[in-house]
C-alpha cells in the first residue's frame, strides 16, 4: 500500500538520522519514532483521508525537525553525514547532472581502480534555439554507496595514474575537465607508480594543464584530493569536509594513541572542531571558491533539485574560467557580470569553451597564481617594511641582471666571445713587442728542463686539502660511549666509539655500511663549500593559524629546542663555486611537517633561484608529512610548493630532492615527489604512509624495510642511494650532469 | 643407527632442552623484573622484526645492551646474584627450558636414524655456491647429492678449502649447522635420505606428528 | 717510572706471554684477556701464574676495542699495550685509548704519528721532504691522463738509464691497497689502457680517481731498521738492521738474520756496510722529523745493485724484535726491547745513547709454524702431542704452546694463524749461526695430528732449507 511505503521511506530517514547523530538528540529521536510507530499503529484502521492528513503531519513533524537538527550540526556530524552510504555519489552526479556519459575504462569493478572513476560526458546548451553539446570529462572518486569494492573512494597509486593520463587526453581534446573529490584519502600503496609519486606527478601535471579544471568537493581528504583537485575554480557542497587528516586520525595523534587503539568519541569531535574543515571555514580561507548548498541533512540521491544546482553551478564556473582566460574584452566582462546573476538559467546561456594558445597559456598562469598566493595572508613575518622593500628591489634587480646576462649575452655569446677572442690576441702582441728589450735585458733564460731523475725521486707540489677532516661534526661526538649498529645482530658490526662515528665516520657504520641518523647541519655545513652560506627569508615564523588548542606553546617549544624559526631553511650556498639556492626540510622541527611557513620559504627559495637561474636543491632531512594542527592551510601547501617548482623547472632550472632519515607524507606526495632527480641518503626512509598508517587503513604488515630507500629504487620512486660522506661528490656530479637550459653556470 | 621408537621414547622422557643466556660480552649486568617460571619468546613475526623477551640490560662503555631470549619457553632459572655486577663475556645468565616442537623432535630423530656427513676438522662450513643457493630458495630437500661430489667450503684462519661429500646417494634431508659459527670434528653437518628410505622417513615424520604433545 | 701502572695486554699468544714477563721484569702489574677458543693457551696459564688479582678476563673478540676497554676500566688498568697485529696500527683504537673520559696510555707511537705514517702516500712524501730515497715514481695521486703517461714514460726512460734491460710501471689507485687494483705495466704503449683501467676502477671502488705510478722494483732484499725513541721523539736510537727476504708465498716472513747484510762472510755487489749505514741514518732522520716516540721500524727494500727505497714505517713491535735485541747491548747489558718500549712508553727518558749501544755476531729467527709449505704454506690444525726442544745458551725460544703430551695435547686454534713458537738463534759469525740453527732444528721435537689422524705438517724442514740462503741476493 501506497502509504506503507511512505512510511518505509520515513523510517529510512529517521535511520539516516541516527547514524548522523550517534547517541546525540535523542529526544528528537524518540519522538520521530514515537511519531513513526503510532502511524504504523493507527494507520491500518484508518480511513484514507485520515491516513493522508496523518502522513501529511508526520512528513512534518520530519520536516520541522531536520532542520533543527540542521541548525545544530558539528562538524563532525557533516563528516558522518559526508561518510554516509545515502550519500550522493559520483554516479548519481553523472546520471542527473550531465545529459549524456559514457564510462571510460571501467564497468564496475573491472576497472584497475574502482574507486577512480573516468567518465566523457556533454551538457547540452541552448541558445536561440540552437542546441550546442558541450563536451567535459568527468574525473572522480567513487564511493558507489558503499560497495565493498570502492574502497570507500579511496584511490590506488594507479586509479591516480589513470587520471592523470586522461587529464592529457582532455589537454589534447582542449576539453574542460570536472573533477569530483569524493575520497577520504589516498590508499597507502608503495607498489609502482607509488601513492605518494603519483599524487606528486598530477599534482605537477595539473599545476601546467592549460584545460579549464572545475574541482567540486564532497569528501577531500588530504593527498587523496590533491591528486584531482589543483583547479580553476574549486567549488564545495556545503555539508563537505576538506581536511589533511580524518578527525580520527588526528585524535590519535593528538591523544598520542599507538598501534590501532580508538580515541573518544569527545576527543574526535573536539578534533573535527579544532582542524575547521568545513565548506564554511575553507571558503573563509580561501582554497574553495564558492559553496553548493545542499539540502537538509546532506544531499541523498533523491534530492533532484540539488542536482540542478550542481549542474548551474558548473556550468557557471567553466563559463567563467573560459571567460576570463581570454581576458577582458568589454564584452566578456558583460557576459561575465551576467554570469554573477543566480537568476541565470545556464543551460539556456551559451559561452564557447574553445580557447586560443594565449588564452590557455593566461590559464595555467591564472591558476599558478592562484595557488601561489594561496594561504598568503597566514604567513607570520617579521620582516621590517624597509627589509621588505629592499627584498622587492633586489628582486627586480636581479631579474633584470639576468634578462641582461642570460637573454641578452648569451644569444650573442659567438660575436661577442669574437671579439674578445681578438682584442685578447693583439693585446699578447703588443706585450710582447714591448716587453722585448727588456726581457733581453734581464738576460732571462729558458727554464732548464728538469731532469728526470729528479722529477721521479724528489718531492712534487701537492695542495692536499680533500683530507682532511668535516667542518661540522656533531654534538653525539663528544660523549664518550660506544654505540651499537642496529643490525649488529645480523651483520655482525662491532660497537663504535661515539667520537669515531660521529665525526670522522659521517655516522656510517664502518661494518655495514648503516646510516645513523645524523642533524641536519651535518650536511648544510660539510657538502657546501666553507663560509658560502647566506640564509634568507629569516623572519618567516611558524604559527598557529587555526588556532589549535595548546600548540602555541608546542611550536614555541620546538622554536626554543631547535634554535629555528620554522621547519625549512632557506639559503644560499656554493659547490665547488657553483652557486645554488638551498631549502632544508628540518626533520627535528615538529617532525619536518610542514605549514604555512615553510611552504612559503619554499615557495620564496624555488622563485629566487629561478631569478637568479641558479640550481635549486632541497635536502628533505625528515618530514613527517603536513602539519596537521594548521588544518588545510597546511595541505594548500602541495599545490602550493609543487607550482612554484613546476614554474622553475618550467624556467630551465635544475630541481634536485635528496632525502635523509624518514619522509613521508603530503610533501613527498607533492613538491619533493614530483622532481625528476630524487635522491635518497642510504638507510632512509621514503613512503607516502608511515608502517602503523599502513597497517591501521589497509590491514596488511608490512616489512620493517618496506620504506627504505632501496625498496624505493627498486619501485622506481627515487634515481639513486647516495653514502652521505659522498653527497658533495655527488651532487657536483649532479650539477654537472643534470639540469634545464637557464642554469647560469652552462 | 638407533631405533626410532627407542629414540623417541628417550625424548619423551626428557621432551625439552634447557640452553644456557650468556652474556654476549663484558659488562655490567641489570636484570629486568623477568621472574623464574615466566615465559619467554624468541624473535617472531612474519619477518622475525619482533625481538625477544627482554632478560637483563648489559651496558659496557655507556652503551646498555638488551640481553633477549632466543627461545620460545620457560625461565627455569636467573642468576639474579649477578644483578649489578661486572660480568665476563660468556657468563651464564639464566637457563631456558625449550620444550621440543614436532619440527624439532623429527629433525632430532633423524639426526640418528639417517645418515649423518659430519664435519672432519673443527671449523667453519658453507654450501658451495651453487647448492648454497638452491638450498636457500627452494629448501634442502630439493638437494640430491652423490658420494665425492663437491658439497662443502671448509673455512678456518681465512683459508678455504673445498670438502667432497662421501656416502649414499640421497637427498639432504636436514642441515645442522650454522654459517657463522664453528662447527666440531665429528659433529653432523647434514643427514641424508637415501631414495629407497623415504617411505621410512615420512613414517616417523607421520608418528611424531601424531604422537608427539607439544609442550609449553 | 711510576710502577704503580696496570697495563692491559690487548693481544694473545707469544707477544702476550712476553709483555707479561716484560710486566713481571719491569715489576708492574698486566691484566690479560682471552677468548673461548683460547682457554688453553700458553699466555693464559702464564697469566694466571704470574698475574695478580684481576688479572685474567674472557672476552668475546680480542677484535672489539670496547670489550678490551671495559676489561681495562673494570681491572683498573692505566695503560694498553696492543701487542702486534689486531690494534698496534689503528690509529683510532690509540686515539680512542687517550682521549677517552678515563684516558689510558697507549704504549706506541702517540696516534698521530700512526695516522701518518699509516698512510703511504704521506710516508713517501714525508721520506722525501728530508731526502730520504724511495722507488721512483710519483709521490701524489695523478687525476690528469696526460700527467700519468708522461710520468710513465719519464719512469720507463730513467730505467733504461739506469740499465735496467726489462723496465717495470707500476700502476696502483691511491686509494687501494691490500693488493688491489694494482697492476704492471711492461711497456708504454698498454700504459694507456691499463691506466683507464684501474682509474675506473678506483672511481667505482673508492670514489677517488687518484692513481700512483711507480717503477716495479725486481730482485731486492727486504731491510728493516729497528727504532727506539723515548716519548720526547727528539733522541731515536736504532737497535740495527734485519733482513727478512727469507719468506712464504704469500709474502710471509719465515726467517729473519740480524744484520741485514754481512760483508765479512758474503760478498756483494756493493759496499753493503755503507748501505746499512745509509739506511739507518735515514730512518733516524725521518723518526726526528716526525717525532717519533716508540718503538718502530722502518722497511727498506735494496736491490742487487745496492740501491735502498723506502717502503713504509711499522708503527709497532714486531714479530722478530727478539732478533734485533739477541746482537745488542746497551752498555753492555743484554736488551729487551718489548720492556724497553714499555718503560718508555710509560714516561721514561732513554737513559742512553746511541754510542752506549753496541753490536755483536749474527742472529737467526725462525718462525716455527704448523702448516705445509709444499701446498701453498695451507695452514695445518689439529692437536699437539709433543712439543720440545734443547735448552742452549744461544738458543732462546718464544711460545705460548704450552708443555704437550699424547694425553693432553693442545689443540691449535682455528680462528688464529697458528704460529708456535720463535726460535732466535745467535753465533759470533754467519758460519756459526748457520750451524747452531740447523742443530737447533733437527733436535726440535713437534709431533701431533689432525682429526684424520695425519701427523702434524710444520714447516721445520722448508726452515732448513733456508738457513744456508741467508742473507744472500
Amino acid at each position: 500500500m501506497e502509504w506503507e511505503k511512505q512510511l518505509h521511506q520515513l523510517a529510512d530517514r529517521l535511520n539516516y538520522i541516527k547514524d548522523i547523530f550517534p547517541g546525540k538528540h535523542a529526544e528528537d529521536i524518540s519522538e520521530l519514532e514515537n511519531g513513526l510507530a503510532a502511524a504504523r499503529e493507527r494507520f491500518p484502521d484508518c480511513a484514507a483521508a485520515e491516513v493522508q492528513a496523518g502522513l501529511a503531519a508526520l512528513e512534518d513533524l520530519f520536516f520541522r525537525t531536520e532542520c533543527r537538527l540542521e541548525d545544530k550540526l558539528t562538524p563532525m556530524d557533516k563528516v558522518r553525514i559526508v561518510r554516509h552510504p545515502q550519500r550522493v555519489c559520483l554516479r548519481d552526479i553523472l546520471e542527473n547532472v550531465y545529459d549524456n556519459y559514457t564510462e571510460i575504462g571501467g564497468q564496475g569493478e573491472h576497472t584497475n581502480d574502482p574507486a577512480m572513476v573516468i567518465a566523457r560526458a556533454y551538457i547540452t546548451r541552448k541558445r536561440n534555439g540552437d542546441v550546442y553539446h558541450q563536451p567535459v570529462l568527468v574525473i572522480g572518486h567513487e564511493k558507489g554507496h558503499g560497495e565493498e569494492f570502492r574502497n570507500g573512494g579511496s584511490a590506488k597509486p594507479w586509479g591516480n595514474a589513470k587520471a592523470k593520463h586522461y587529464m592529457g587526453v582532455a589537454e589534447t581534446e582542449g576539453i574542460p575537465i570536472h573533477a569530483y573529490v569524493f575520497t577520504p584519502g589516498g590508499y597507502p600503496l608503495e607498489d609502482y607508480p607509488g601513492a605518494a609519486q603519483q599524487i606528486a606527478k598530477n599534482i605537477y601535471e595539473m599545476a601546467g594543464l592549460t584545460v579549464p579544471l572545475i574541482a567540486v568537493f564532497s569528501e577531500g581528504g588530504s593527498g587523496g584530493a590533491e591528486a584531482i583537485s589543483l583547479a580553476d575554480r574549486r567549488l564545495m557542497l556545503s555539508h563537505g569536509y576538506y581536511s589533511v587528516i580524518s578527525p580520527e586520525g588526528a585524535a590519535a595523534i593528538e591523544g598520542r594513541l599507538r598501534g590501532g587503539a580508538r580515541a573518544s568519541a569527545d576527543l574526535v569531535e573536539r578534533c573535527a572542531r579544532d582542524l575547521h574543515l568545513t565548506a564554511e571555514d575553507n571558503l573563509k580561507f580561501g582554497y574553495v571558491d564558492k559553496i553548493i548548498q545542499e539540502p537538509v541533512l546532506g544531499a541523498r540521491p533523491y534530492h533532484y533539485e540539488f542536482f540542478r544546482t550542481v549542474r548551474q553551478e558548473v556550468l557557471r564556473a567553466t563559463d567563467e574560467v573560459v571567460l576570463k582566460a581570454r581576458g577582458l574584452a568589454p564584452l566578456r566582462a558583460a557576459m561575465l557580470r551576467r554570469l554573477r546573476d543566480r537568476e541565470l538559467n545556464l543551460d539556456e546561456f551559451f559561452v564557447s569553451w574553445k580557447l586560443s594558445r594565449a588564452a590557455r597559456q593566461r590559464l595555467v598562469e591564472m591558476r599558478q597564481n592562484k595557488f601561489i598566493k594561496a594561504s598568503y595572508g597566514e604567513v607570520r613575518n617579521t620582516r621590517s617594511v624597509m627589509g621588505r622593500l629592499g627584498d622587492a628591489w633586489s628582486e627586480q634587480w636581479w631579474e633584470i641582471y639576468n634578462r641582461l646576462i642570460y637573454d641578452l649575452y648569451q644569444r650573442n655569446r659567438r660575436t661577442f666571445g669574437n671579439v674578445v677572442e681578438e682584442v685578447r690576441s693583439e693585446w699578447e702582441m703588443f706585450k710582447i713587442r714591448v716587453l722585448k728589450p727588456w726581457n733581453k735585458l734581464r738576460g732571462k733564460t729558458e727554464e732548464v728542463a728538469v731532469t728526470s731523475e729528479e722529477e721521479l725521486t724528489t718531492l712534487s707540489d701537492w695542495d692536499e686539502n680533500s683530507r682532511s677532516g668535516w667542518n661540522w661534526v656533531s654534538k653525539k661526538a663528544r660523549e664518550d660511549r660506544a654505540v651499537s649498529c642496529p643490525y649488529s645482530a645480523q651483520r655482525g658490526c662491532m660497537d663504535m666509539w661515539a667520537p669515531d662515528l660521529y665525526d670522522e665516520f659521517a655516522g656510517v657504520c664502518s661494518t655495514c655500511g648503516h646510516h645513523f641518523p645524523m642533524e641536519y647541519q651535518w650536511v648544510m655545513n660539510n657538502c657546501f663549500d666553507e663560509g658560502s652560506l647566506y640564509e634568507f627569508n629569516t623572519e618567516v615564523e611558524a604559527g598557529n593559524p587555526l588556532n589549535f588548542p595548546d600548540f602555541d606553546a608546542k611550536i614555541a617549544d620546538a622554536k626554543q629546542k631547535t634554535g629555528l624559526k620554522s621547519g625549512c631553511i632557506t639559503f644560499e650556498a656554493r659547490i665547488d663555486g657553483v652557486q645554488c639556492v638551498v631549502a632544508i626540510l628540518v626533520g627535528s622541527f615538529r617532525g619536518g611537517s610542514v605549514g604555512v611557513a615553510e611552504g612559503s620559504k619554499f615557495v620564496a627559495a624555488a622563485d629566487r633561484a629561478r631569478r637568479k637561474r641558479y640550481p635549486f636543491i632541497v635536502y628533505c632531512h625528515g618530514t613527517a608529512g603536513i602539519r596537521i594542527q594548521e588544518g588545510t592551510h597546511g595541505v594548500i601547501q602541495m599545490p602550493r610548493c609543487t607550482v612554484a617548482v613546476r614554474r622553475y623547472i618550467e624556467a630551465g632550472g635544475l630541481y634536485l630532492v635528496l632525502y635523509d632519515t624518514k619522509s613521508y607524507g603530503g610533501p613527498v606526495a607533492s613538491f619533493l615527489g614530483c622532481a625528476f632527480y630524487q635522491f635518497a641518503i642510504r638507510s632512509s626512509d621514503i613512503g607516502f604512509a608511515g608502517p602503523g598508517v599502513i597497517k591501521n587503513t589497509t590491514g596488511i604488515d608490512i616489512a620493517p624495510d618496506h620504506h627504505n630507500c632501496y625498496k624505493a629504487l627498486s619501485r622506481g620512486h627515487i634515481q639513486g642511494v647516495w653514502d652521505r660522506r659522498d653527497v658533495r661528490v655527488n651532487l657536483r656530479q649532479a650539477l654537472e650532469t643534470m639540469g634545464g637550459r637557464n642554469l647560469y653556470y652552462r | 643407527m638407533r631405533d626410532i621408537a627407542e629414540v623417541l621414547e628417550a625424548l619423551k622422557a626428557e621432551p625439552y632442552t634447557e640452553k644456557e643466556v650468556c652474556a654476549p660480552h663484558s659488562g655490567v649486568i641489570t636484570f629486568t623484573d623477568i621472574a623464574e617460571g615466566a615465559k619467554v619468546h624468541g624473535f617472531t613475526g612474519m619477518w622475525k622484526e619482533i625481538p625477544g623477551t627482554h632478560i637483563a640490560t648489559i651496558t659496557r662503555e655507556k652503551n646498555p645492551r638488551k640481553v633477549l631470549a632466543n627461545e620460545r619457553g620457560v625461565m627455569q632459572k636467573v642468576y639474579r646474584e649477578l644483578d649489578g655486577t661486572f660480568v665476563e663475556s660468556g657468563t651464564p645468565l639464566g637457563v631456558i627450558r625449550h620444550y621440543l616442537t614436532r619440527q624439532e623432535v623429527v629433525s632430532r630423530l633423524l639426526k640418528e636414524s639417517l645418515y649423518a656427513f659430519c664435519a672432519p676438522e673443527r671449523a667453519k662450513y658453507y654450501f658451495t655456491p651453487d647448492i648454497d643457493t638452491k638450498v636457500k630458495m627452494l629448501g634442502c630437500r630439493t638437494v640430491t647429492i652423490h658420494d665425492g661430489m663437491e658439497l662443502f667450503i671448509v673455512s678456518r684462519m681465512k683459508r678455504e678449502v673445498p670438502l667432497c661429500y662421501s656416502g649414499p646417494t640421497g637427498i639432504i634431508y636436514d642441515v645442522y649447522f650454522d654459517q657463522q659459527k664453528n662447527v666440531d670434528a665429528g659433529a653432523p653437518l647434514i643427514v641424508v635420505c637415501p631414495p629407497d628410505q623415504q617411505s621410512a622417513v615420512e613414517d616417523v615424520v607421520a608418528r611424531v606428528q601424531s604422537e608427539w604433545v607439544e609442550g609449553e | 717510572m711510576n710502577r704503580k701502572h696496570k697495563v692491559l695486554i690487548a693481544n694473545r699468544g707469544e707477544i702476550a706471554v712476553r709483555i707479561m714477563q716484560a710486566c713481571k721484569k719491569l715489576g708492574l702489574e698486566f691484566v690479560s684477556v682471552y677468548t673461548a677458543e683460547d682457554v688453553s693457551s700458553g699466555h693464559v696459564a702464564l697469566a694466571r701464574e704470574l698475574g695478580g688479582e684481576k688479572s685474567l678476563y674472557r672476552i668475546s673478540s680480542y677484535h672489539d676495542a670496547n670489550e678490551l676497554l671495559c676489561i681495562a676500566d673494570e681491572a683498573g688498568a692505566t695503560a694498553v699495550h696492543p701487542g702486534y697485529g689486531f690494534f698496534a696500527e689503528d690509529f683510532r683504537f690509540a686515539r680512542r685509548v687517550t682521549e677517552r673520559e678515563r684516558s689510558l696510555v697507549f704504549i706506541g707511537p702517540s696516534w698521530r704519528v700512526i695516522r701518518d705514517l699509516g698512510d703511504k702516500i704521506n710516508t713517501k712524501r714525508l721520506a722525501r721532504s728530508i731526502g730520504v730515497p724511495t722507488v721512483p715514481g710519483s709521490d701524489r695521486p695523478i687525476y690528469d691522463e696526460l700527467e700519468a703517461e708522461k710520468v710513465a714514460r719519464t719512469l720507463f726512460e730513467y730505467q733504461l738509464q739506469q740499465g735496467i734491460a726489462r723496465p717495470l710501471v707500476l700502476v696502483k689507485a691511491s686509494a687501494g691497497g691490500g693488493g688491489m687494483g694494482i697492476e704492471e705495466v711492461y711497456d708504454i704503449d698498454t700504459f694507456r689502457q691499463v691506466y683507464r683501467r684501474i682509474r675506473n676502477y678506483a672511481m667505482r671502488q673508492f670514489k677517488d680517481e687518484g692513481v700512483l705510478i711507480e717503477q716495479r722494483v725486481t730482485d731486492f732484499n727486504h731491510l728493516e731498521v729497528q727504532v727506539l725513541s723515548d716519548r720526547s721523539g727528539r733522541n731515536p736510537v736504532h737497535f740495527g738492521t734485519r733482513n727478512c727476504s727469507i719468506q712464504s708465498t704469500g709474502r710471509q716472513k719465515r726467517l729473519e738474520v740480524a744484520p741485514g747484510f754481512d760483508p765479512s762472510s758474503i760478498e756483494y755487489g756493493f759496499d753493503a756496510a755503507a748501505v746499512l749505514d745509509e739506511i739507518t741514518q735515514h730512518s733516524l732522520n725521518m723518526a726526528r722529523k716526525v717525532g717519533y716516540d716508540s718503538v718502530g721500524t722502518w722497511e727498506w727494500i735494496v736491490t742487487r745493485d745496492g740501491h735502498p727505497f723506502l717502503m713504509e714505517v711499522n708503527t709497532r713491535i714486531q714479530v722478530e724484535n727478539g732478533v734485533s735485541a739477541a746482537i745488542s747491548r746497551v752498555k753492555g747489558q743484554e736488551v729487551d726491547l718489548i720492556a724497553e718500549q714499555i718503560r718508555t712508553g710509560l714516561g721514561d727518558a732513554l737513559g742512553y745513547t746511541q754510542d752506549d749501544i753496541t753490536f755483536h755476531g749474527v742472529g737467526v729467527e725462525y718462525r716455527i709454524i704448523a702448516e705445509d709449505p709444499d701446498s701453498g704454506f695451507a695452514p695445518w690444525v689439529g692437536d699437539i702431542d709433543r712439543f720440545q726442544w734443547e735448552e742452549r745458551d744461544w738458543c732462546r725460544l718464544h711460545t705460548h704452546v704450552p708443555s704437550a703430551s699424547p694425553e693432553k695435547p693442545y689443540t691449535i686454534p682455528t680462528e688464529f694463524d697458528p704460529n708456535l713458537a720463535l726460535g732466535i738463534i745467535w753465533g759470533r759469525d754467519l758460519a756459526e749461526v748457520s750451524a747452531n740453527g740447523l742443530d737447533f732444528l733437527e733436535h726440535l721435537v713437534l709431533e701431533g695430528h689432525n682429526g684424520k689422524g695425519e701427523p702434524l705438517k710444520s714447516n721445520v724442514e722448508f726452515l732448513k732449507k733456508k738457513t744456508e740462503r741467508m742473507l744472500r741476493f
